[in-house]
């Protein structure tokens, strides 16, 4: 049933070095350009790998959820509620955001995870659909359908980021530290037992693994980063409504996934960094864009189970084999 | 309260014939083929345009125009399986992601082509049906009256047919089928062809009832999922059950309490069902 039977291993150390540097000439391009446009493409990129960066850690343990864009949507209503309601500083509602979403995760997630595979997947479907519906139906918390507009701007220790410029660096700061997390989960304990849940239930039970735990940790964890990236978009944008956070924002976040690579410590970043640009790449054609997606998704299922991440060692596979 | 009551059954039937249309296709495709379809609902909304150029465009009458949106339908859907989901057979999860990317495709494929806008649909019958104080509209009655037929030709088609017994065999056991000379190959994109052409007629059914945009996939996907899930991935006997079990509930619920709180009503109740029995009302357990 998984796309990719096992975790890639870790690459060698220069070709690490390569893919770093790589990455660092990327995140400066809008200095390069200084062009206003490419920091708001950077910093769309920054807040997607984060989301798509939760939702990786729930498929480490094999479950592929569809109530992402709740859980990004709890975040974001929490932290906007938190600092329009009681004048929280914005920089305390992000991780509040992230708590919330994580303990509802938590709470539920017990019950749910007895659900695998495509199950999981209708009831996380069927999740991200009641939010919205609630959200709706209790216009007093969440503006209903027109939303809540006006969100205060991200602000540190009161200096408020106003320009594009302001924010990017602290967009990096904030992916930095949830790819640092997921960094320290993948390669600790943590992970091997993620990997071992992911890879065989059964046998992972029967080595001593709590696997119902395993499980609703790794949901815990990655809704809880949806929270976050939630709440970080809410104040990026500065409108939400229960509309943003509905079935295609977490079709959106499982496309960057499985186009990134749905197994690879990378594939969120890959994936957001591929997709969240395109659209503009494809300027004159914007209506084009989302069957674009379609077809580069089944592509990538098709030709790549691994993703764009697993692509240097597809290749290189094939390169020893010829 | 009496009729209230008697109204809300009537309207309750009415919905949930059309959730089995809806319903039966996506879990027929399930049960054959493993495959979640995302893109159900995308069929319905095709089926539904279908039915608007067949009646507008080319001026055809209403009944054979269903009956050719069936028949493309069902070529339609033996194509897709060939070029989305045969890769995928013995893969569950890439196979629904892939419904995904093919949902994005068609829908926004029909945006392309048809426009945003809701395109209205001419009322095939006008007035009303009248029992004392109980009121159908004619439009819903023949909408009613045509699902029924087509559910049991069906019906008829999966009992009593040869390919309707190869279908039931491989919802049942695939090796099995196959050892037992079932031909996956004419048969995977007849389950697939003919669970969409299932959804494509539900959506010329209601195009009269309800418009024609590039949109309206959305909800009756919900509904089918929500029946299948109540019943069973794969259970037939399950989604006929479930989709009028959804049906009255929803109309019921709206009667007394509100529209609202019948889709809460329903969430709880779905969330409820997979929890207890996460293989549905009449499902069988996953192996």
């Amino acid at each position: 049933m998984s796309v990719a039977k096992s975790y890639p291993t870790s690459r060698s150390l220069p070709m690490g070095l390569f893919w770093a540097a790589a990455l660092v000439l990327v995140a400066v391009i809008p200095w390069i350009t200084g062009s206003t446009f490419h920091f708001h493409i950077a910093i769309m990129v920054c807040i997607s790998a984060m989301a798509t960066g939760g939702l990786a850690v729930t498929a480490w343990v094999g479950q592929l959820s569809l109530a992402h864009a709740a859980f990004a949507g709890l975040g974001a209503y929490t932290s906007v509620l938190l600092v329009t309601r009681f004048d929280l500083p914005v920089l305390l509602g992000l991780p509040a955001g992230a708590l919330v979403a994580g303990a509802v995760a938590f709470v539920i997630g017990a019950p749910l995870l007895r659900l695998r595979g495509v199950y999981f997947v209708l009831i996380t479907f069927a999740l991200n659909e009641l939010f919205r519906l609630i959200m709706l139906d209790v216009p007093a918390l969440s503006g209903g359908s027109s939303g809540i507009a006006g969100i205060p701007k991200l602000s540190i220790f009161g200096m408020t980021l106003s320009s594009y410029e302001e924010v990017y660096p602290f967009a990096l700061l904030c992916l930095a530290l949830v790819m640092g997390l997921l960094v320290l989960i993948r390669k600790g304990q943590l992970g091997r037992r993620f990997g071992a849940v992911e890879e065989n239930l059964a046998l992972a039970e029967a080595s001593g693994i709590p696997t119902a735990r395993t499980q609703n940790l790794a949901f815990t964890l990655g809704s809880a980063i949806a929270g976050f990236s939630g709440a970080f978009l809410a104040h990026y944008v500065g409108f939400i409504s229960p509309e943003t956070f509905g079935f295609q924002l977490s079709v959106s976040y499982v496309i960057m996934l499985v186009t990134g690579g749905r197994l690879a410590l990378w594939g969120p970043l890959v994936g957001a960094l591929f997709l969240t640009p395109l659209p503009e790449f494809l300027r004159g054609a914007v209506e084009y864009q989302h069957i674009i997606y379609g077809v580069i998704l089944i592509a990538v299922l098709r030709f790549l189970p691994q993703g764009l991440a697993g692509l240097p060692a597809q290749l290189s596979r094939k390169g020893d084999r010829s | 309260m009496s009729f209230l009551i008697a109204q809300s059954l009537i309207n309750g039937v009415i919905l949930g014939t059309l959730y089995l249309l809806m319903a039966i296709g996506f879990t027929l495709a399930f049960g054959v083929m493993r495959i979640v379809n995302f893109a159900h609902g995308e069929f319905y909304m095709l089926g539904a345009f279908g039915a608007l150029i067949g009646v507008t465009w080319l001026g055809l009458p209403y009944p054979v125009t269903l009956a050719l949106t069936i028949v493309f339908a069902i070529l339609f859907g033996a194509v897709i399986e060939r070029l989305v989901f045969r890769p995928f057979r013995n893969d569950e999860l890439s196979g629904m992601i892939a419904s995904l990317g093919l949902a994005m495709i068609l829908q926004h494929g029909a945006l392309i082509l048809f426009g945003p806008d809701p395109q209205a649909f001419p009322a095939m019958v006008s007035g009303v049906f009248k029992w004392g104080a109980l009121i159908v509209p004619k439009s819903r009655a023949l909408a009613l009256g045509i699902g029924i037929v087509i559910l049991l030709v069906f019906y008829l088609f999966l009992m009593h047919t040869r390919h309707g017994r190869a279908l039931r065999a491989l919802v049942q056991d695939q090796e099995v089928a196959a050892v037992f000379g079932v031909r996956l190959e004419i048969m995977y994109p007849l389950g697939l062809g003919l669970g969409i052409a299932l959804a494509a007629v539900a959506g010329g059914l209601m195009a009269p009832l309800f418009g024609v945009s590039p949109f309206i996939g959305a909800t009756p996907l919900l509904k089918a999922f929500i029946v299948v899930i109540l019943g069973g991935l794969g259970s037939i006997p399950g989604a006929a059950l479930a989709a009028i079990l959804l049906g009255l509930i929803e109309s019921f619920t709206s009667s007394f309490v509100s529209a609202s709180a019948a889709d809460i009503v329903i969430f709880a109740l779905v969330i409820g069902v997979l929890l207890v029995r996460p293989a549905g009302l009449l499902g069988r357990a996953e192996v």
